[in-house]
């Protein structure tokens, strides 16, 4: 049973030991860096999957392809059905077309006459999806633009319907997005029409759940969600889902098409100009004066009647 | 000059390597992007437990470790936490494999099974010791039995798909040393 080969070359099992200590010792100073310092192990690790998904990609996007083609062979059985669904739903987009261009040349003239200036237009990049996160634990896509192409961490990203995540890891020629339904992601948004403001909690669900609402009880079903704008992280308004209520929770069904995550747009976002400093008075030299001395003792009497009204 | 016995240990390291760059291949493959109700089993894990309780000489330490560590990176975990893990519980059983040989086979799948639980639970507190955000246990409680259903499976085609069989009496490794 035993080996007596210990006997034959006893040096070698120490060593072995200390090399995986060794080995051990590194794995854990690399978690512990990254836990440390995550930002720097975070660019390490953007490099490297850029290095090595895009040499997967000769064959990623052919096996890809067949399994769609599959999928599609299989849909083949219901196609007469569909074509009829599809007919009636173009049906119905006409009218909500026709209401669409009156209401956006309504908005035209309203907005003319109120001289309102809106954000300037977003730019984007497109890009295709290279592959997703590898592991049911998280839920993100890498695609195919990168630092080349001028992503920066942070910019949103959209399909052709709504918000799909956010940048969050850039190599030099792929960028991964943080989907929205990703247990990290939080993104700030308004709920429409009641104009109140919430987080979107991602939890690893495909609804993904809505929270720190100031009354849910205004909030029905049906209601638009988009994003707020909020911290500056996005830009706001643009449509992240509707609002459904399943087992009490209010949860967001999302626009984008997560079934089939193929071309994404990259909203190209400027940070927004932040006011530094508090506006300088504005003081006419002589008669200002008079009426700061003539204003100031009467605040305390005004104050002294409040607390008096309080007391009583 | 070619020796048989190397030369097989040398395909198997490559055969392992390969089957680890395929699993790596088909879980990147961006079929769905829907959050999964049910995850599959981690079949990296599974198979690096079975080829190291049948030849541990195909698998070594180093490799095990790089492999877990890519995984790591391209799964979006904590660099170094999980290899870390499977390369102290690949030891364990390493260190236990010419005792385990003669086991019948439900001892050894429940011997892997316990070992598979205490990475997974390991993981899971040392992530909550350094804070970091987790999602629900519920997720890794599913990929856990997923992983231990999946267990004989991939023996079996170890097995017969790669002649993956444990060491008999009296076998010898490249320089003549008994197994």
């Amino acid at each position: 049973m035993a080996r007596d080969r210990n006997a034959e070359y006893n040096y070698q099992r120490p060593v072995r030991r200390i090399l995986i200590s060794v080995l051990a010792v590194f794995l854990l100073a690399i978690f512990l860096v990254w836990r440390i310092d995550s930002p720097r192990v975070e660019r390490f690790r953007a490099a490297f999957i850029d290095r090595v998904v895009p040499s997967f990609d000769w064959a990623l996007v052919p096996v890809t392809k067949l399994v769609g083609i599959v999928e599609g062979f299989q849909s083949y059985a219901r196609i007469v059905e569909q074509n009829q669904e599809l007919r009636r739903e173009l049906q119905r987009m006409k009218a909500w077309k026709e209401a669409a261009v009156q209401l956006e040349q309504q908005n035209a003239k309203l907005l003319a006459q109120n001289q309102v200036r809106l954000d300037p237009k977003l730019t984007s990049v497109s890009g295709v999806v290279l592959a997703d996160s590898g592991s049911p634990f998280r839920q993100s896509v890498l695609l195919n633009v990168g630092a080349r192409d001028g992503i920066v961490d942070g910019w949103a990203t959209m399909d052709g319907l709504g918000l799909v995540g956010r940048i969050s890891g850039v190599g030099e020629t792929t960028a991964r997005v943080i989907l929205l339904t990703d247990a990290s992601s939080r993104i700030p948004v308004t709920i429409q029409p009641s104009g109140q403001r919430a987080m979107l909690m991602g939890d690893n669900t495909a609804f993904p759940p809505v929270e720190f609402l100031e009354a849910p009880e205004q909030v029905r079903p049906g209601d638009r969600v988009i994003s707020s704008g909020d911290g500056g992280v996005f830009p706001a308004g643009l449509l992240v889902g509707e609002v459904e209520r399943t087992d009490g929770r209010l949860k967001v069904r999302l626009s984008a098409d997560y079934q089939r995550l193929n071309f994404l747009r990259v909203l190209r976002s400027r940070p927004a100009e932040e006011i530094s400093e508090a506006g300088g008075l504005v003081v006419a030299p002589a008669a200002a004066s008079a009426t700061g001395e003539a204003v100031a003792p009467e605040a305390p009497v005004t104050a002294g009647a409040e607390n008096g009204a309080g007391d009583g | 000059m070619v020796d048989p016995v190397a030369s097989a240990r040398l395909a198997h390291r490559a055969l392992f390597l390969g089957l680890a760059i395929l699993i790596f291949f088909v879980r990147l493959l961006p079929l769905s992007t829907m959050p999964v109700v049910f995850p599959g089993p981690d079949l990296l894990l599974c198979l690096t437990l079975v080829w190291v309780q049948r030849r541990p000489e195909y698998v070594p330490a180093v490799v095990v470790a790089a492999v877990f560590f890519i995984d790591d990176l391209l799964a979006v975990r904590a660099p170094g936490l999980w290899a870390l893990l499977v390369l102290l519980g690949t030891e364990f059983l390493r260190s236990r494999e010419t005792g385990f040989r003669d086991l019948p086979f439900l001892l050894e799948w429940a011997v892997t099974s316990l070992v598979i639980v205490v990475i997974a639970i390991a993981n899971r507190l040392v992530l909550a010791l350094f804070v970091v955000p987790q999602t629900g246990l519920g997720l890794t409680l599913m990929q856990v039995l997923a992983t231990i259903a999946a267990y004989p499976v991939v023996v079996f085609v170890s097995h017969f798909a790669f002649g993956l069989r444990k060491a008999a009496t009296g076998e010898v490794d490249a320089l003549g040393h008994r197994l």
